[in-house]
């Protein structure tokens, strides 16, 4: 008859925490565009100036909370202005709401194609009654509000004349007290007037602005195949001073946040308490009611002005950063970007701009991306195969072919990589485990093509070595991965402090000097072939060489690794002390429950052929070799070791003018 | 018939119940208790079935238990 999971989602009717249908059916009715219109309570003309923008703050305290994870139908669309922008006669109005609606499309279309939305971060729209108003284009509704910006401006203008003229005549007027009261007033609902219509155009403007700088990204990523042979310039450059723009109008918005009316307390139903009433003209929470699933919240709390602008002020900002990944093309500088850009944490980034970093980087598919990663393997260790001239592939077709067919299965597990960087934080730890499997088939590949190159290579007229080149990349990005993913362990704070001990062990045994290794093998390598090139080409020009000599590559990254190795030995060192001295108490007493716990942690490695997984049994073995005889003296020992650890991270993170950025 | 055999026929047949707040609801009946509470599978929900009859659009409810007390009136369509 029924199965368990539809007796799960079985509702109950007649009550109200379940059944959405009983709270649009009592109280009071629910009216819509047209009901409301005839009852009158809802005007399309004749609005004050108080009332629009009211109106269009809460919009956009509608549009931040929708971009904050909630249903469209439960926010922008509890604006009944949106359901018939076509009847509002209003013109300031009108065309604000049709901005709306064409912002909601063209976020909606970004999130969409950036395709790293989870359900917490973003609702997939389901089916709406109220059609997107298609047969406005972009720039007509682009036309109707600046038409409005214009009138309001000039409203602005004059006043500011007349002020101006006024201001000079003023002492004279100074003089007669006697009508001065009267023309004061005057002044005042004048002045009053002007700041209204100051507001009013700092909305429109950056509503307009806004939705301009979307356009131009949307109208490149979808034109262009990909930024590496875009010519990028100045269409960035037109939506950054677009942004710019945006952000200039905001603090104008701010100064006069409080000038829209506010919902009268009396109009709340009486009934029960709901977080969503009262609520301006124009906006009815329960509108939509009847198109959500059965189960769904029965409403949603909407954002503040004054938090919907800072969120916006944040996007703005947020937008014209991810734009600056134009600077940052190659692979490796595209990686550390998303990977910085998400672990911004103050304010965290959101859908939206993940998204557009996803679009801005990769727009249509992925297949050029592997002339990135060709080149990224070419800066990463000088492959003789790609760096050398003439090289193994230059007469043979067939080396060629499989050279490409190698960068070509790259593209799948790197884009990958670039994708989980969008993703939110706490998505980003499985599907890094996830990704793992993917390069552990790369690495093996990589392995093979090193080996096949080296026979061919060795055949060559001068015999030389062409293993461990492919095959380095490939650890070096998998070695970032598992760091990555045992430190995101600790940001999400899956583990509990007895576990520390391993962990610490683990990223200071194994990971970061197994990166260590890796880097300096691509560091001598680098130099092998600088040589090499160097003896080959040495009639030629000098001047240049001695200037590629003076960057030493992978440098930074190098002695950053070694600090934050020394700074793991000490936490490691640490808390196994602080364990000894049972000041970090475990929760259990027999030893296999916590290899079952070390086994779960590590799980995800075990697909990894280099570097090995590391068994429990190696983790007792050093933690039995740390104890030199009594405890009290071991304690001492770990402590001391732990200092001195602490010691050389901070002097190596000086040295590399290293600075920390302490988010309170 | 004795009401046993009765309810055993009715078993997923197409069910209008209204109930206390004038909302109609049709679906399949599928189980009902001592308390006349009922659970209709499929169930479509209409706001004013008086007026428009099922030419209504209806909001789809899926499962859903209709408590006795709230049961105004049921229709069984054979």
């Amino acid at each position: 008859m029924f199965g368990l999971f539809e007796a799960m989602s079985a509702i109950e009717m007649m009550d109200p925490k379940m059944d959405a249908g009983m709270v649009c059916n009592r109280d009071r009715k629910v009216l819509n565009f047209e009901q409301s219109v005839e009852e009158g309570k809802l005007k399309i003309k004749n609005l004050t100036s108080e009332e629009k923008i009211g109106i269009i703050d809460d919009t956009f305290s509608c549009l931040v909370t929708w971009l904050e994870g909630h249903s469209l139908a439960q926010t922008v669309f509890t604006n009944l202005y949106l359901h018939k922008p076509l009847a509002i006669e209003d013109k300031c109005l009108r065309s604000f709401s049709l901005i709306i609606l064409k912002l909601v499309e063209i976020i909606r279309d970004f999130v969409y194609r950036g395709n790293v939305f989870e359900e917490e971060d973003f609702q997939p729209a389901f089916l709406y009654p109220f059609a997107m108003p298609c047969t406005i284009t972009d720039s007509k509704a682009c036309g109707m509000i600046r038409d409005v910006e214009e009138e309001m401006q000039k409203k602005v203008k004059s006043y500011q004349r007349t002020l101006n003229s006024l201001n000079k005549s003023r002492p004279e007027e100074l003089m007669k007290t006697s009508d001065n009261n009267n023309k004061f007033s005057c002044d005042l609902a004048e002045q009053k007037e002007h700041q209204l219509n100051l507001a009013l155009f700092a909305r429109l403007k950056f509503s307009r602005l806004f939705y301009q700088s979307l356009i131009i990204l949307k109208k490149e990523t979808t034109a262009k195949i990909n930024v590496a042979n875009s010519t990028s310039g100045h269409w960035v450059e037109d939506a950054d001073k677009c942004l710019q723009q945006c952000s200039e109008t905001i603090s104008i918005w701010q100064q006069t946040l409080s000038m829209g009316i506010k919902p009268e307390p009396s109009s709340a139903p009486t009934s029960e308490y709901r977080a969503d009433y009262p609520t301006i003209m124009g906006f009815e929470p329960l509108i939509n009611q009847r198109f959500l699933p059965p189960t769904f919240p029965r409403y949603t709390k909407m954002k503040s002005r004054k938090e919907a602008i800072e969120y916006m002020e944040h996007l703005v900002s947020r937008i014209r950063h991810v734009c600056k990944i134009f600077d940052h093309i190659p692979f490796q500088m595209a990686l550390d970007f998303f990977t910085e850009f998400s672990k911004s944490s103050s304010p965290p980034s959101c859908v939206l701009s993940r998204s557009l970093l996803q679009v801005l980087y990769l727009p249509n598919g992925i297949a050029p991306l592997s002339d990135l990663i060709r080149e990224d393997v070419r800066n990463f260790i000088k492959p003789p195969s790609l760096y050398q001239k003439p090289s193994i592939l230059t007469n043979h077709p067939e080396a060629r072919e499989v050279v490409d067919i190698f960068f070509e299965r790259c593209t799948r597990p790197m884009s990958y990589l670039l994708q989980i960087n969008g993703h939110n934080r706490a998505r980003q730890r499985d599907k890094l485990a996830l990704v793992l499997e993917e390069l552990a088939t790369i690495q093996e590949e990589a392995d093979k093509l090193d080996s096949y190159l080296n026979t061919l290579s060795l055949k060559m007229d001068i015999p030389s070595s062409h293993l461990g080149y492919f095959s380095a990349w490939v650890l070096y990005h998998i070695l970032r991965v598992m760091i990555q993913y045992l430190l995101s362990g600790f940001e999400l704070e899956l583990y509990s402090t007895h576990e520390y001990p391993y962990i610490f062990w683990y990223l200071y045994e194994f990971l970061y000097s197994w990166m260590a290794s890796t880097l300096y093998r691509a560091k001598s390598f680098i130099a092998e072939q600088d040589a090499i090139s160097e003896l080959r080409n040495k009639s030629v020009n000098k001047k240049v060489k001695s200037k590629k000599r003076k960057q030493k590559p992978h440098e930074r990254e190098w002695t950053l690794n070694s600090a934050f190795q020394q700074l793991c030995g000490g936490y490691y060192k640490t808390v196994s002390a602080f364990r000894l001295e049972g000041k970090l108490k475990t929760p259990w007493s027999s030893a296999s429950k916590e290899q079952l716990r070390y086994e779960h942690r590590f799980m995800p490695f075990l697909v990894i052929a280099a570097p090995p997984p590391v068994p429990y049994s190696q983790y007792r073995e050093a933690v039995e070799r740390d104890k030199c005889g009594d405890v009290k003296e071991t304690i001492a020992e770990l402590y001391a070791t732990a200092c001195k650890c602490f010691h050389r991270a901070k002097e190596t993170f000086e040295s590399s003018g290293f600075c920390f950025k302490i988010d309170l | 018939m004795d009401g046993k055999s009765k309810l055993r026929q009715w078993l997923n047949r197409k069910m209008k119940i209204e109930m206390s707040d004038k909302r109609v609801l049709i679906g399949i009946f599928l189980c009902t208790d001592c308390h006349r509470n009922v659970i209709l599978g499929s169930c479509l929900e209409y706001l004013k079935f008086e007026e428009c009859g099922e030419k209504e659009e209806p909001r789809s409810l899926g499962l859903a238990m209709v408590p006795g007390h709230h049961i105004v009136s049921i229709h069984v369509s054979y």
